[in-house]
């Protein structure tokens, strides 16, 4: 399982094709993120950002292999086991991505709540954040793992059902991501720290089962 | 075992059911889109039957395709030392095995070079090499020759006998009737969606190229069961002497295996295959080292 994680890592980073989604996160962080605002306000958009920035590195890890070589390393391993280091790849990716954002965030944001009355423990703060972020990461790897393939083939679907849910994943209710991003938003209105471990439970056995299926589907559809 | 694309798509295979034993070299014919890479890929563990099952494939296998020509972000070497690691071996084995069959595979010169720039036949070395690199107890060769120049051709036919001596088992597809003639221990053909059972032909004309070997053993004894090749053979031109014949592509392996006998058998003279004119050569023994790998594989369908 090692050397399959280090051959699609190494894959990953040696072929440029990380930089949109890193682009993408450092676009979203820029914008979204102003230095000196409210410091849980911040982690919450940083933690949204690396939503569909996972589910986009996750598309690439899943399909970046040519057939060919994806057929030769499934003889060599089991093809659920290769699967299942594309996607690991592709989580261990944006899990840096998240953390340096996080760090980034918490240290230029202000350790205050949004109406500045009252002080938020930066580290305290930083820990939730980190914990939010997990928990996107964990639903756009959901997200990214069920609109590639084996599940859907085609680009054109799959690139617009990814952007469909991943947006929906941020905004509908019920969603683990939603409720760890309003929590730290809404904590900040009074300056509560809100520790995501419900929404973090839900997204781990979200992911657990859709790596599971799409492995063993992956053998299946080749 | 069954497979077919698609819920109610036509059945590509159906009721197939093959016993691949170690120690053995199948050949797999059939005419084009009849389904002989989907069983090979079946066989390998890249798809899955759609009914039945396969089982007891060994651990270590390898597969080569038709055409290899991937634009990985890796070089041939960096490539195949990411593809050993996978099939088990530590790395710094890894990228020596790699380097030694890219070498053997005349492809040495190209261990820096880019995959995405290699020319076709290139990437095909690399492709083979990666296979053998793991010496696999199952290996599944679909049309693996086509773009090897011939001594890269000649080259795999050997290392398809040799894993077949070290009691591998090896399943192959290649539209050149004569490859491994004579070699082979089993043809089955994929006709409709079924698989029919055959038997290599035995016509001399098919047999192909044959290498005469005469060895000397321990007094009075035969040569030892299970040789490589299941050489044919008859008593020598003196006495105590035996002639060996067998498939030129086991020829390697006969010797090796001869040598590594206990007791050990001395080879007097290796004859090269027909036509008989060209020039006999002969070996001495000296000693070679050969690894024995031990297999208990069998793949089931």
């Amino acid at each position: 399982m090692t050397a399959l994680f280090r051959y699609h890592a190494a894959m990953l980073l040696r072929s440029q094709r990380w930089l949109p989604p890193v682009l993408l996160y450092g676009i979203f962080l820029a914008v979204g993120v102003q230095g000196g605002g409210p410091v849980l306000d911040s982690l919450g958009v940083a933690a949204a950002a690396l939503l569909p920035v996972t589910a986009w590195l996750v598309r690439i890890c899943t399909t970046q292999e040519p057939d060919a070589a994806r057929a030769v390393t499934a003889a060599a391993s089991g093809m659920p086991r290769a699967h299942l280091a594309a996607l690991l790849a592709a989580a261990a990716c944006a899990g840096a991505l998240g953390v340096v954002g996080t760090a980034v965030v918490t240290a230029v944001s202000d350790p205050k709540s949004a109406d500045g009355l009252v002080d938020v423990a930066p580290l305290p703060a930083g820990t939730a954040g980190l914990l939010a972020a997990l928990v996107c990461l964990l639903v756009g790897a959901t997200v990214g793992a069920l609109c590639s393939r084996p599940l859907l083939r085609g680009r054109g679907w799959s690139l617009a059902l990814t952007a469909l849910l991943a947006l929906l994943a941020l905004v509908t209710t019920g969603s683990p991501a939603k409720a760890a991003v309003s929590g730290l938003v809404t904590g900040s209105r009074t300056g509560a720290i809100h520790t995501p471990g419900l929404s973090l439970a839900a997204a781990a056995l979200l992911a657990a089962v859709a790596a599971g299926a799409v492995c063993v589907l992956g053998v299946r559809r080749g | 075992m069954g497979r077919r694309y698609g819920v109610g798509g036509p059945w590509v295979l159906r009721g197939v059911d093959l016993a691949l034993p170690p120690r053995c070299l199948v050949r797999v014919e059939g005419t084009n889109g009849s389904g002989k890479s989907t069983l090979l890929r079946l066989l390998a563990g890249i798809d899955s039957p759609t009914e039945g099952r396969v089982t007891g494939r060994p651990v270590r296998r390898a597969y080569v395709p038709e055409r290899f020509s991937v634009a990985l972000p890796f070089t041939a070497a960096g490539y195949l030392t990411h593809l050993g690691r996978i099939h088990g071996l530590r790395g710094a084995e890894a990228a020596a095995r790699a380097a030694e069959w890219l070498e053997r595979f005349g492809a040495a010169g190209h261990a820096r070079t880019a995959l995405s720039e290699l020319s076709k036949g290139t990437s095909q070395k690399v492709a083979v090499a990666q296979a053998l690199l793991a010496e696999p107890e199952l290996l599944v060769l679909d049309e693996a020759w086509t773009g090897l120049d011939s001594a890269a051709r000649t080259q795999l036919d050997l290392a398809v006998a040799e894993r077949v001596a070290a009691g591998g088992t090896v399943v192959f597809v290649d539209h050149d009737p004569r490859r491994l003639a004579g070699a082979s221990d089993a043809v089955h053909t994929v006709a409709g969606n079924a698989l029919v059972r055959g038997t290599p032909e035995t016509s001399p004309a098919e047999q192909g190229p044959r290498v005469r070997v005469l060895a000397v053993g321990p007094p009075g004894a035969a040569p030892p069961d299970g040789l490589p090749g299941a050489p044919s053979y008859e008593p020598g031109p003196e006495a105590g002497t035996v002639r060996l014949s067998v498939a030129a592509a086991h020829s390697d392996a006969l010797l090796r295996a001869l040598l590594a006998a206990r007791p050990p058998w001395h080879i007097r003279e290796v004859r090269a295959p027909a036509p008989a004119e060209r020039n006999a050569t002969s070996t001495t023994s000296t000693t070679i080292t050969t690894s024995t790998i031990s297999t208990t594989g069998r793949a089931t369908s």
